[in-house]
């Protein structure tokens, strides 16, 4: 009877187990909880991973070409399709994608749930004109390149046939 | 002065009923969640009931597959006006894994009006509660509206 009476007497005293929360804030998740994904576009390269792996196809990619040959690229991630699965983050080798705590994914319209980002990829420098003599110079490089390597081969072959 | 007593009342007690629509059971499973102790949906006036015509709020998870389609329209067509729909986890508003299959007859907004969703896979039982408050707002908001 003892122990019950301690219990019951205890208990008024202990705060109550249920969570106050629509009241307070939400608590926090616990560590490792893959919430909201969070997009990083200063980080990203377009190498497009996370569209290959993603299952629910919850991202979209549009690509807008500048006058100056450089891209826009937009990157629309749908939290609304999404399954948490993680293995965008796991892929992407820039870690421009990462999954957040952030659990309390509640709207109204669906523009509450997209998560967007934008980066400029820049255009690689134009070629540099060589003249004609440059090409030439060039390509006789390359050419006693070859050779050398040839004569290199043909001596190491005799050598072997020497030996043999 | 009847009708606002009634009005003030039922605001506080919405009655949710919970549409299963091809779902994994997660989702079904933190619902039910929601209204153990520990979440306690049950003070803020949630109360699960067992058919659509006592029905506030329409709680649907699941992607809409073939085979729930129907049971799904005629279950929505049973409950009074005004109702406000919630969408659970991804698979309602999107198919999450399950989009382009074959038995998916999706997505949620193709059969009715879809007033809150959660997001998550599966939600976390306070992005429930806080869905379920938000809708419950609404539902006062359409009521007083149907008043006018």
């Amino acid at each position: 009877m003892l122990p019950y009476l301690k219990q019951a007497l205890g208990n008024l005293f202990r705060a109550p187990s249920t969570e106050a929360f629509p009241k307070g804030e939400p608590p926090a998740a616990a560590p490792g909880y893959r919430g909201r994904l969070v997009y990083h576009p200063d980080r990203c390269i377009n190498c497009g991973l996370c569209l290959r792996v993603c299952a629910p196809q919850c991202m979209e990619r549009t690509v807008e070409k500048l006058e100056n040959g450089d891209q826009r690229v937009t990157f629309t991630f749908d939290m609304t399709s999404c399954t948490f699965c993680g293995m965008c983050a796991d892929f992407c080798t820039q870690h421009s994608i990462t999954l957040s705590e952030d659990y309390m994914i509640v709207g109204t319209q669906p523009e509450d749930f997209l998560v967007t980002g934008t980066f400029i990829k820049k255009a690689p420098p134009p070629r540099p004109k060589l003249t004609p003599e440059q090409i030439a110079a060039q390509k006789a490089k390359v050419e006693a390149a070859k050779r050398a390597k040839e004569a290199a081969a043909k001596a190491a072959a005799e050598g072997a046939k020497a030996d043999g | 002065m009847f009708d606002r007593w009634m009005d003030n009342s039922m605001s506080k007690s919405p009655w949710i009923f919970h549409i299963n629509a091809g779902s994994c059971n997660g989702c079904d499973i933190e619902l039910v969640s929601v209204l153990t102790p520990r979440y306690d949906a049950e003070r803020l006036g949630f109360r699960l009931t067992g058919t659509p015509r006592q029905a506030d709020i329409v709680v649907v998870s699941g992607p809409i597959t073939l085979q729930t389609r129907d049971r799904l329209v005629r279950t929505l067509a049973q409950v009074p006006e005004p109702y406000v729909v919630v969408s659970l986890g991804s698979c309602p508003r999107s198919g999450n894994v399950f989009k382009g299959s074959y038995s998916i007859d999706g997505p949620l907004e193709k059969w009715t009006h879809v007033d809150v969703s959660v997001g998550g896979c599966t939600p976390k039982p306070e992005a429930i509660v806080a869905a379920l408050a938000k809708a419950a707002e609404l539902l006062a908001e359409k009521r007083k509206e149907m008043r006018r």
